[in-house]
């Protein structure tokens, strides 16, 4: 019954992610360079061999996988987002239990013109990563137009003494 | 409605009850006791105890008196309370002002809570809520006489459009048995551990390098002795502590609101709007299924920005009674206990097989590690029977709107809720569940509240998640 999400994240998310995977698997690779230079034999060989294969499957498969498995979207009464490479996770926001919305932006996110939606719930956080920054402001606007719209069906407190 | 002209509509600036200054001298001493107390008990093992420490003991004792006596006067001369026509309006400051003013219709409920202080005085002190209770108030009015209360409350009750407080509904109140039943099986391991760390800490930072030294136990035997009886301890520490918490546990339906009042030492008074509670754990730890016996908590959603707060229902039923206590107290959240759904049997391995591998591969460690480890070996069976376990009480069901989901960790838990209440809901599937066709569905109901479902037939899985969006 739910459509699914169809919209990407920036293109330029995958070289952020590739940075952080060469980041990560490079510490990796040089602890295992180190020790492997104490032994020798075959767990020497594995120690130099393992990471580095790891890095370049983390570098090369990773980022674009993960990509092209991002997809959200921003409806009238909900926000859908579908993620995951290993595990996907498919997960429906209800537009009346939005709190607030921000968008925030790394120094790396900076560089690139990319900035992250984050939307508060009671219950918590929920992000969209790696958006170029007019779409993200434009996103972080109309959420917060949606969030201000939806009302409960039934307001309890009436006031106006 | 014509206003009863007894409550005035604004107040000048007033000053808490006089017996304010003594809760607040006795705060700032509760404050600064505890290290006092570790720095004496250390200068007393240093130097023994002679006379002169005595009474140099005392005169600091006597000094500390007269010090918090002057601060708590201080305090209560420069803390004013006031309402306007708006707002409720509180300034309190001993060195840097503090000005709190909540709106009077953002005002959730008044709660009360009488410390041994303000038992002694007969006053109380009330906490001006705006979120869902439980926790400190936004203004806290330390000490509060009969007439300024009854004040506070018409006042608050006028601004609001539904009876309250007159129309006490359903009342459920702890039997004297079943608190000692709760108290004996409490075991929360979350209290005994830290309870346990922090003794050790202080037997250890009390004690001179020689003493402990002399203190660790010489041999294996006498290490257990010690970790049974610190266990037994820290067990009849969490069995006082429960007793003091939930003494004469009270809970009341008044309108679109539940009144809990409970404490031995200090009495507590708190309201929670039925608008604001979103889901109701049933808890039936481990030591009380047998006996089939449960405990009821609430996710209780704050206002606006504020967190959400998990709090006691009832601290323990029978489990028979669990749906009767629902329907008479928060028949918004009823449900039935019983009945569910369970995950398909062809899931039963995907619940038992990691923790048996995870079991598996920490006992071939302990096997190769230390030369007499194969005691460890069963501990993959022991693991399996626990995930075979997890399976047998994992179950769901969406009816009428109502979503009820069992799961089992240490305690088995099953979460009511309403689904139109949700923070979000979600539909997960790794790749070992893409193969075998099954999918979790995660439905959240505030931040500590969320119901898990795992393995279900990826199309059962696919309908729950379109069902909860649909509504």
């Amino acid at each position: 019954v739910t459509p699914e999400p169809s919209r990407t994240l920036a293109r330029e998310a995958r070289w952020v992610w590739r940075g952080e995977q060469v980041l990560g698997w490079g510490v990796a690779v040089v602890v295992g360079m180190s020790v492997a230079a104490q032994l020798d034999g075959a767990l020497a060989v594995l120690l130099r061999v393992v990471p580095v294969l790891c890095l370049v499957v983390a570098v090369v498969l990773v980022p674009s996988l993960r990509w092209r498995n991002w997809r959200w979207e921003v409806r009238p009464d909900a926000i859908d987002i579908r993620h995951g490479t290993f595990t996907t996770h498919r997960t429906l926001v209800p537009m009346l239990r939005v709190q607030h919305v921000d968008t925030r932006r790394n120094p790396v996110e900076q560089s690139l013109d990319l900035a992250t939606v984050v939307v508060h719930t009671a219950a918590g956080s929920h992000t969209i990563p790696l958006l170029r920054v007019t779409d993200a402001a434009e996103v972080r606007d109309r959420i917060a137009e949606l969030a201000r719209t939806a009302e409960e069906p039934a307001p309890m407190v009436v006031d106006d003494a | 409605m014509t206003p009863e002209p007894a409550a005035p509509a604004e107040f000048e600036p007033r000053r808490l009850h006089r017996s304010g200054i003594a809760v607040y001298a006795v705060n700032t001493l509760r404050e600064a006791a505890l290290p006092l107390i570790v720095l004496v008990v250390i200068s007393g093992l240093g130097g023994g105890l002679d006379e002169r420490a005595l009474l140099r003991g005392l005169t600091f004792a006597v000094l500390g008196i007269i010090a918090s006596t002057a601060l708590g006067y201080w305090r209560w001369w420069t803390t004013t309370w006031w309402v306007t026509p708006e707002a409720i309006h509180h300034k309190t400051g001993l060195i840097g002002l503090k000005e709190t003013d909540v709106p009077l219709t953002r005002i959730q409920s008044l709660d009360l809570e009488q410390g041994p202080v303000q038992r002694l005085f007969g006053v109380y002190a009330a906490h001006v809520q705006t979120g869902g209770g439980g926790a400190k108030g936004e203004i806290v009015l330390a000490a509060v006489g009969d007439d300024d209360l009854r004040d506070l409350r018409a006042l608050i009750a006028d601004r609001r459009p539904a009876p309250v407080a007159e129309a006490a509904g359903p009342e459920r109140r702890l039997e004297r048995r079943m608190l000692l039943v709760a108290a004996l099986t409490a075991g929360q391991l979350g209290v005994i551990l830290p309870a346990v760390a922090g003794f050790f800490q202080l037997v250890q930072s009390s004690l001179d390098e020689d003493d402990a030294v002399r203190l660790i136990p010489h041999t294996v035997g006498t290490a257990v002795l010690a970790a049974a009886g610190l266990l037994v301890v820290a067990w009849l520490l969490s069995v006082i502590g429960s007793v003091v918490a939930f003494a004469s546990f009270t809970v009341t339906r008044e309108g679109d609101r539940l009144r809990i009042r409970r404490g031995l030492l200090a009495r507590r008074e708190a309201t929670v709007p039925v608008e604001r509670v979103r889901a109701v754990e049933v808890v039936e730890g481990v030591l009380r299924l047998p006996f089939r016996l449960a405990a009821l908590r609430m996710e209780v959603i704050g206002h606006a920005k504020e967190q959400a707060a998990a709090q006691a229902l009832f601290p323990l039923l029978r489990r028979d009674e669990v749906r009767p206590f629902l329907d008479d107290l928060l028949p918004e959240l009823a449900d039935d206990l019983d009945g569910l759904e369970p995950p398909p049997p062809r899931a039963a391995r995907r619940y038992a097989l990691p923790p048996a591998a995870l079991g598996l591969a920490v006992s071939i460690v302990v096997w190769v590690v230390t030369p007499a480890g194969a005691w460890a070996l069963p501990l993959a069976a022991l693991l399996a029977a626990y995930g075979l376990a997890r399976f047998r009480a994992a179950g769901w069901r969406l009816r009428d709107g109502r979503l009820a989901v069992r799961t089992l960790r240490l305690a088995r838990t099953t979460v009511f809720g309403p689904a139109a209440l949700r923070e979000s809901h979600e539909l997960a599937q790794n790749l070992f569940q893409r193969r075998g066709r099954l999918a979790d569905v995660v439905v959240a109901f505030g931040k500590r509240t969320s119901a898990r479902v795992r393995h279900l037939e990826v199309e059962t899985a696919g309908a729950l998640f379109n069902r909860l969006g649909g509504s």
